[in-house]
């Protein structure tokens, strides 16, 4: 395969990659900060400077100038990254709005980092192997998700569910990763719905989100998918789309629309945002709690936290589930380290995933919590397989939960 | 797989050895956007002897060796100056071995960043003293001491970071492993002391810039953080530099124990302004210079006097006090109480996305800055033509001036200054006459700073070449410099180009 430099058609994200002025900052900052890159702690000793942000930006810069091309053995360091955007967050970033210093007004990471992956699959130095196994199962008619399931499996999970519905303003869109991995935690979303007095559209025609092809850089391979699902959408006259998946989140509520150019005609919601407003008004009656306050804290997921801002819904959530007391983690919110599942990482590098997660337990529990709450699947299942892999004496001392999950059990 | 190599990785074993291209060019390049040196070998050694391994082989085989910390050198010091040759990147041994409470001393494996040795330290109550240079978040202790660093805050009080080094464990080229300083007695348990039994050798490795010596552990005095401070904002008025240079003279003159002090040039204070960088500062009428203070003290009424006596000082220059939050305007707040000490020279990065400093940074006598800032706006007059070119490429034009000026030991300052400019890849394509330019511009300012008289600490590739280049050292002191090298390090393997020590190679 002939290698060549970059299409620069993203111009925009090259530039921005411009930006990075090589100060190491977004590497390891301190007193406070709980460093940067989720990847180059989990390699510890091993991490060469191309592990982190400013041996990438030296890279991509001798790219640019035409001194490095693009290959195969590039696309395996580029692709150990969860795109999880803490070295964006921290570039720059004086934590104080009164002084802005100017490279964080410029520089975004993760789009830079997207850009590059776009250009390693065009070269053909990307899918890695295990990629391309799950953009071939996005593109295959007869699954349309990147688990390569049967098509009709991801709708086992609504079987005689009362309230779903045909018609109606609220739309569920399941995604791939819970209707075919976490179904008991669809169905317990359902539950609180129907005792909420909610009724739901699901389609079960949807196609995968996309979400995959596009953190792969395969846009190629999402543009169909993309045509259909919002297809589907519109045709169901439902003013407002919402989903249980993170990762849908972000790609139904920014990608969709950037990629299309268009204001999409309907809203998008997470799952947090209906339970809030249920909760709000009384639809959801909980047990009352008469033994000691369960300790919890909550994992705010790269996908809902840092790339959409979505962080005190859960919060609120969560607070209101009486008989819980939330305590936040070290690193939250803006600074929440990633569970390592994103970016593609856990389909190609598991391992590397999994030791990432194994970080954030360990966060969790010396937090004081006893329970650690997510609201994504990935994070769930990530965090999970890390779990598992603990020694015993460390898993006793935390359970991890999905949100949703949570509720269900104390309705 | 060479031989060599194969040598090397039975060294450190192979995880811990790449000759990747893609890991080479990682390493390739410091914070400037034009130099670059891209090695044959990047190895990461774990400890002083593994060094003294590799250190040998590159002996036997002639090959050149750079050593690197956090790579935040603004002179391309820790990057190879021509293709090829070794980096030694340090950051695996970050380890802190111990801290002495006792006799206040905390010994640390080199690759430690000043920020994470600080953030062990604030649980003691203790600090650095100088807290390393402006980029001290991420750059290490060993390279900090190599180029004695300061602009990481403390410099006033504490001086340049070298000042607080009280021994060196050091790797010579030739692979011996050396301690210096108290370390120098075989008897002695502990480090405890910089000065004594002969020669001040731990001083040939204090701002050698690498070529003497690899430092693998550095045991450095640390200090209790007084309880009180304070930290004071004011506007200038015109002729802000003069003034500004005369409120630290009196400073030094009255003898008033100070942690830091630093003026903001006009210039930074208004493009800042207008670029957004400072909202802190949008309600002032007049966008000048900025000097601001931090003091610090045991006692209440110690802290009351000192600030009585610097606000006269300030006050009697016709400035104007800010109020005391940060969003009054009060940067010094920030920049003591929020780690503003080690962003407090980024604002010279991304003032357009990809417009860069090329910085002289250097020591010079507090009266003697005013006139370099004076002839800095020359040289940008003089060389105007050149900063066209770049502005027909890239529609901006470079900016000359300097970053904040901060007070240091003695009656000196820290001056950082330069100009801003771009690297040659631009928009989709290669411009050569920007990096033709850039080279030009740089070597130009660097030459003229020089003959101010100025000190140079952090000299790296590009200014340590210069220097000889431009006859700035005298010869003896050349030759003496030349002599230690030799004898050190015979084949010139290690930081092999800086001060033109080439060896055998031809520059």
């Amino acid at each position: 395969m002939e290698s060549r430099n970059l299409l620069h058609k993203d111009l925009d994200f090259l530039n921005l990659q411009k930006g990075c002025g090589d100060c190491g900052y977004a590497i390891r900052p301190a007193v406070n900060r709980f460093l940067t890159c989720p990847i180059k702690e989990a390699k510890g000793e091993e991490s060469f400077e191309l592990y982190f942000p400013r041996g990438r930006m030296n890279v991509l810069k001798s790219i640019l100038e035409g001194t490095l091309s693009l290959s195969q053995e590039l696309a395996e360091y580029v692709y150990q990254c969860t795109e999880c955007g803490n070295c964006t967050e921290v570039c720059h970033q004086t934590q104080n709005e009164n002084i802005v210093l100017p490279t964080g007004q410029w520089i975004d990471h993760v789009k830079v980092w997207d850009a590059l992956r776009r250009d390693l699959v065009e070269a053909g130095y990307a899918p890695l192997d295990k990629h391309k196994k799950l953009i071939q199962y996005m593109k295959d008619d007869a699954k349309r998700n990147p688990y390569g399931e049967n098509f009709e499996k991801k709708f086992e999970w609504a079987r005689n569910l009362p309230n779903i519905v045909e018609e109606g303003d609220l739309m569920f869109f399941a995604g791939c990763t819970m209707p075919l991995r976490q179904q008991e935690t669809l169905r317990n979303m359902a539950k609180i719905l129907d005792a909420a007095g909610e009724k739901i559209i699901l389609s079960k025609e949807e196609w995968c989100c996309g979400s995959v092809g596009m953190r792969i850089g395969d846009y190629d391979s999402i543009q169909e998918l993309i045509n259909h699902n919002v297809e589907l959408f519109k045709n169901s006259g439902a003013k407002t789309i919402f989903t249980a998946c993170a990762g849908c989140y972000r790609t139904l509520n920014k990608d969709y629309s950037e990629i299309l150019g268009e204001e999409l005609p309907f809203k998008v919601k997470h799952i947090t945002e209906i339970l809030i407003d249920l909760i709000n008004n009384n639809k959801i009656q909980f047990k009352q709690e008469v033994n000691k306050d369960v300790i919890i804290t909550y994992h705010d997921p790269c996908h809902l936290g840092r790339h959409m801002n979505l962080y005190e819904i859960p919060r609120e959530v969560i607070s209101k589930i009486p008989g819980t007391k939330l305590v936040e983690m070290k690193r939250n919110k803006n600074n929440a380290w990633c569970c390592g599942a994103g970016g593609g990482v856990k389909s190609q590098f598991p391992e590397l995933a999994v030791e990432i997660s194994k970080q954030r337990i360990m966060e969790a529990i010396e937090s004081g919590a006893e329970v650690l709450i997510t609201s994504c699947p990935f994070c769930i299942g990530n965090l999970k397989d890390a779990h598992e892999q603990m020694d015993p004496e460390i898993r006793e001392k935390i359970k991890v939960i999905d949100i949703i999950d949570y509720i269900a059990s104390k309705i | 797989m060479t031989e060599v190599y194969k040598k090397l990785e039975s060294i450190v074993s192979k995880k811990y050895i790449s000759n990747s291209p893609y890991i080479r060019h990682a390493y390739s390049r410091n914070v400037d956007p034009i130099l670059q040196g891209i090695p044959d070998i990047v190895i990461r050694p774990k400890n002083a002897e593994e060094v003294a391994e590799i250190l040998k082989i590159a002996n036997e085989e002639n090959i050149p060796v750079v050593p690197r910390g956090g790579g935040d050198c603004e002179f391309g010091g820790s990057k190879p100056i021509k293709n090829g040759g070794i980096v030694l990147d340090l950051k695996r041994m970050e380890n802190i071995i111990e801290l002495d409470e006792d006799n206040l001393v905390v010994t640390v494996e080199a690759g430690i960043s000043w920020g994470k040795l600080n953030e062990f330290l604030c649980h003691f109550g203790l600090y650095t003293g100088c807290m390393g240079p402006g980029s001290g978040m991420t750059a290490s202790v060993g390279g900090g001491v190599s180029h004695h660093s300061v602009g990481g805050g403390g410099c006033a009080k504490y001086g340049s970071c070298t000042k607080q080094v009280v021994s060196l464990e050091v790797v010579l080229p030739t692979g011996e492993i050396i301690n210096t300083g108290s370390q120098s007695n075989k008897f002695s348990k502990f480090p405890f002391n910089r000065l004594g039994n002969g020669p001040d050798l731990t001083g040939l490795f204090c701002g050698d810039n690498g070529i003497y010596g690899v430092k693998t552990k550095v045991t450095l005095q640390v200090f209790p953080k007084p309880e009180f401070a304070d930290y004071k904002t004011f506007l200038m008025p015109r002729k802000s530099a003069e003034a500004a240079a005369t409120i630290f003279t009196e400073i030094r003159k009255k003898g008033i124990d100070i942690y830091d002090a630093f003026f903001i040039p006009d210039v930074v204070v208004n493009v800042g302004s207008q670029q957004g960088f400072f909202p802190l500062w949008d309600r002032l009428k007049r966008k000048r210079g900025i000097f601001f203070y931090v003091v610090q003290a045991n006692s209440e009424k110690e802290l009351e006097e000192k600030v009585k006596q610097l606000d006269e000082i300030i006050l009697s220059k016709k400035s104007e006090a800010l109020g005391p939050e940060i969003s009054d305007g009060n940067y010094a707040k920030w920049y003591y109480t929020e780690q503003g000490h080690w962003q407090n020279y980024h604002n010279l990065w991304g003032m357009y996305p990809a417009l860069e400093p090329l910085t002289a940074e250097c020591f010079c006598p507090i009266g003697k800055f005013p006139e370099i800032l004076r002839d800095i706006d020359q040289w940008d007059v003089e060389h105007n033509e050149d900063m066209q070119k770049i502005l027909e490429i890239t529609k901006i034009r470079p900016i000359s001036g300097s970053g904040p000026i901060m007070l240091i030991d003695g009656n000196n300052v820290e001056l950082t200054c330069g100009f801003t400019s771009f690297g040659k890849y631009w928009e989709g394509e290669i411009h050569e006459i920007i990096e033709e330019i850039d080279h030009k511009l740089w070597k130009s300012l660097l030459e003229r700073v020089t003959k101010h008289g100025v000190q140079w600490y952090m000299m790296g590739d590009y200014m340590s070449r210069l220097m000889v280049d431009i006859g700035a050292y005298p010869e003896e002191y050349y030759n003496l410099m030349k002599s230690i090298k030799k004898i050190l390090d015979p084949k010139m393997i290690l930081s092999r180009g800086k001060f033109n020590f080439w060896g055998d190679d031809n520059e």
